[in-house]
């Protein structure tokens, strides 16, 4: 019996692979299963190719995994397009469709022997039971259920559901498309069997969502109320999940003539008093780096998403990348300090788009969320979160004698001044983006300049200390180590375990908080460290600069830096780290031989 | 119409020195806007007044309402998000030619297709003052200023058209030259429940031209309602507003009969409507639970 199966299926845009992809995870959750799915596409608006990556296990899942243990082609084009994406390996057992007239001895995958290929008439079924091509994917999912044993009683449950309005004859043909694919698969067993073992959490709710809409769902926990935006791939969702919620919580959103009037409207918000928030993707980050900048001399509080996508300019708008960094770190002109954190799954983007707003709120700042596209968009399922652990941070607002005389940048032991706003008796002043006294009243003075510098950077001195804004797992004195955030932390978890398991001594550290750059915590996490690997989604290693131009890094930590679009999988780090063994195991016996 | 005796225009008046060239007609803008703000009787905390970047931008530290004065040509976007946050406020957005109709020229149309209930005023003085003498986006073809040694080569904006043709509920245009009927206006402009639009001939009396100062703006003055214009009729003022340039017409322009609902009034309806009986913030997560 298997755990944990990855499934890897494409084909062109009208064929129902991310349609498919959905029933099975929401199938899988029904049955108790941790489940992931990612979606990759074409940038055609229709057609062109669509895949989707479904992960199912018995335990919780650390990212979308690695070489497919399933591969379904419903044809061989748009398959080899996410190449990547959807790696196929000697383990994988393939499922194409039979009319594309292909041999299994000739599927074009170059360079590998998959497990077996099986070549299924999957639209000259679907044509025949259903009566029309539409039901492909449900013949799919007759065959995965059958051959892997998820979903027999789910699937179809799912989508009695979703086609319930439909009519019960499209529900009958789905039926039959469905248990053709299974009695396909029960004929043609498969060489090695592959089914799942059930899940000891079967009957447990589960939660299931995507990145964009759990920021969206844990801003409005925060307490955020409103939203100016724009639309633009792939954050699109965040702003659409505001419109569609916030106003019952008495917010608001602007679907904004532009990335500026958004985020500008957010800032206004702010002013007012209100948690504000924006989303955006590389574009729109570069277009609201001005009203960033604003916000951060106003000391107003302000949340911005920024959703990764492959970059520069439009760049690659539907695959995921982690080049937004120098970006988001070095938003806009000027001396000052924008707090950058990043989630690493759907789960915790609930966690960090909080903190986001606490931070905001507490240091009067705009906060960058460094979303990526594969954690924005990827579906995972989820144990109920108990959201009673999480504090909510509001802005300290001047009281009593602060009311008099109020001086809005008051010079105070923590740098942060007690912020008021429009409607508020006594506590009137002038926001502005120009250098301004602590009264708010501008100056062009060169000593209150070096003052205000001052309070707007050292505020974030305790910020820097906050621990628990990094995750660091295994051995905290090993002497190899791995650095990696954002979607990729997902992978190098998994290495961990891969690598901790062959006994290799090794620690990883996944920092949700990347600037300010917290010296102290780096420098202790890397005193026990003689090899390393920052892991990073960038083509200019950014992360690995980013870190050098604050700390000195050990000589031997190394940089696995590659464009998006490449993912990396778990074993292309363990193969790494062996690398940095047996590095380090030569310089070990280099010291033990006696020197001349 | 209430509370008039409350407040009185030094209320509103800050005790930040104004920036401005000696004689410039920014003074008397702010004057306007003092009265205007003493007869409607807004105490000055309830206001939020918003500008942009240029010498005019600065006037919202010269009150005593809630400023913010903000990077260029994005007074609207950032008066817009207050009044969505907050509606019972007075939101007044002001600043000059250049940061209404060059830099922030795309945010105009979409403040007027909204309706929000926010009055822009402009002081429009067909020149960049704050850098020093360079073409504005209202300058005449043919002005020559330092970037245009040569004269310029393009037709200036028309603010009232250009308010005018995307609809705006009130469109209204003063000038130093009265300043009674200045802060008549303004005060009116605020009152109206909507969008309103006050283009103010605010001479520059450092880089402006002869012409554009203010006896040769009386020259060239004629008030809309000795016109025996009717501000009901929105296409007669589109024909009076085709003088802009050549002749200075004061007063109202164009008021709305019937006023359109406003954006932040529909907003406060439908979070009235979705917030009943809708499930408590805490449980959001509980959209996400699949049985």
């Amino acid at each position: 019996m298997r755990k944990d199966l990855v499934f890897g299926m494409a084909g062109s845009g009208g064929d129902g692979i991310v349609s498919a992809g959905d029933s099975l995870l929401q199938a899988a959750a029904a049955e108790g299963y941790h489940g992931v799915m990612t979606k990759s596409f074409g940038s055609q608006i229709r057609g062109g190719e669509s895949s989707c990556r479904v992960r199912i296990s018995t335990t919780p899942i650390l990212n979308p995994g690695g070489n497919l243990d399933v591969a379904v082609a419903l044809n061989w084009e748009d398959f080899l397009k996410f190449g990547a994406e959807l790696p196929v390996s000697g383990n994988t057992v393939v499922i194409y469709e039979a009319a594309t007239k292909i041999l299994e001895a000739d599927i074009p995958l170059v360079g590998v022997t998959p497990l077996q290929v099986i070549a299924v008439p999957i639209a000259e079924m679907a044509k025949a039971t259903a009566g029309t091509e539409r039901a492909k994917n449900t013949v799919v999912l007759g065959l995965i259920a059958g051959w892997f044993g998820i979903g027999a009683v789910a699937v179809m449950k799912g989508i009695r559901k979703k086609l319930a309005k439909k009519g019960e004859e499209l529900v009958d043909a789905n039926q039959r498309a469905f248990d053709a694919g299974r009695a396909f698969a029960m004929e043609h067993p498969l060489k090695v069997s592959m089914n799942v073992a059930a899940s000891a959490t079967k009957g447990q709710v589960k939660l299931i969502t995507d990145g964009n809409d759990m920021c969206a769902a844990a801003a409005i926990f925060a307490g955020c109320r409103f939203f100016g935006g724009y639309p633009i791939t792939p954050s699109t969702e965040v702003m659409q999940f505001f419109t569609d919620h916030v106003w019952k919580y008495n917010g608001a959103v602007l679907q904004a003539e532009d990335e500026i009037a958004g985020i500008g409207a957010a800032v206004g918000a702010s002013f007012a008093g209100t948690k504000a928030m924006t989303a955006t993707s590389g574009p729109g980050l570069s277009l609201k780096s001005e009203m960033m900048g604003l916000a951060s001399i106003a000391e107003l509080p302000l949340v911005i998403v920024d959703v990764q996508r492959g970059g520069p300019s439009t760049g690659l708008p539907t695959k995921t990348e982690q080049s937004d960094l120098f970006a988001a770190a070095f938003s806009a002109h000027g001396d000052v300090i924008r707090p950058v954190l990043a989630p690493t799954s759907v789960a915790d983007t609930f966690r960090i788009t909080i903190e986001a707003f606490n931070i905001a709120e507490y240091y009067q700042t705009p906060v960058i969320v460094l979303s990526d596209q594969e954690i924005a968009s990827r579906k995972e399922t989820l144990d109920p979160i108990d959201t009673t652990q999480f504090k909510i941070i509001n802005r300290v607002v001047p009281t009593g004698t602060d009311l008099v005389d109020y001086k809005r940048f008051k010079q105070t032991d923590n740098h942060i001044s007690p912020i008021s706003h429009p409607g508020m008796l006594g506590g009137t002043y002038l926001a502005s983006g120009i250098e301004h006294v602590e009264s708010g009243a501008p100056t062009n003075s060169g000593s209150v300049h070096q003052r205000m510098n001052d309070k707007r950077t050292k505020k974030f001195d305790p910020l820097k200390e906050r621990k628990d804004l990094f995750e660091v797992t295994g051995n905290p004195d090993a002497p190899i180590a791995i650095l990696a955030w954002g979607s990729v932390a997902g992978v190098c978890r998994e290495a961990l375990e891969m690598a901790q398991a062959e006994g290799i001594n090794v620690k990883l550290m996944v920092p949700y908080l990347l600037y300010p750059v917290a010296e102290g915590i780096y420098n202790e996490f890397f005193q026990s460290v003689q090899k390393g690997l920052i892991v990073e989604q960038t083509h200019l290693a950014q992360t690995f600069k980013l870190l050098r131009m604050h700390i000195d890094l050990p000589k031997g930590v190394q940089s696995l830096a590659r464009s998006g679009a490449n993912p990396f999988l778990p074993t292309d780090i363990v193969e790494a780290l062996h690398r940095l063994l047996s590095e380090l195991q030569r310089s070990h016996e280099g010291q033990l031989q006696p020197q001349e | 119409m209430s509370a008039t005796c409350e407040y009185q225009a030094k209320d509103y008046k800050s005790d930040l020195k104004p920036i401005w060239c000696p004689g410039c007609g920014d003074f008397s803008v702010v004057q306007g806007i003092y009265r205007a703000l003493a007869a409607i009787g807004r105490p000055p905390h309830e206001i939020a007044f918003v500008s942009g970047i240029g010498c005019s931008s600065r006037i919202p530290g010269y009150t005593t309402a809630y400023g913010f004065n903000s990077v260029h040509g994005r007074s609207l976007p950032i008066a817009q998000g207050i009044k969505l946050a907050n509606p019972d406020l007075l939101v007044l957005a002001a600043g000059g030619d250049g940061d209404g109709f060059s830099i922030g020229g795309g945010h105009i149309a979409h403040l007027i297709r909204r309706n929000m209930d926010i009055t822009y005023i402009v002081m429009d003085n067909q020149i960049y003052g704050l850098t020093k003498g360079q073409l504005s986006p209202t300058s005449q073809k043919g002005r020559t200023t330092c970037t245009s040694r040569y004269g310029s080569l393009e037709e200036p904006v028309n603010p009232l058209l250009y308010v005018l043709a995307y609809g705006a509920g009130f469109v209204a245009q003063a000038s130093p030259t009265d300043l009674a009927g200045m802060a008549a206006t303004i005060e009116e402009a605020i009152r109206y429940p909507g969008f309103a639009f006050v283009n103010i001939q605010s001479p520059c009396v450092t880089y402006g031209e002869e012409a554009q100062q203010i006896k040769g703006l009386k020259a060239i003055s004629e008030n809309l309602t000795a016109l025996g214009h009717n501000p009901a009729d929105r296409l007669a003022a589109m024909d009076l507003a085709q003088h802009y340039g050549e002749k200075l017409h004061l007063g109202v322009f164009y008021r709305n009969p019937e006023p359109a609902p406003t954006y932040d009034g529909l907003v406060r309806e439908r979070q009235a409507l979705l917030s009943k009986d809708a499930p408590p913030a805490e449980n959001i997560l509980d959209l996400f639970i699949k049985k």
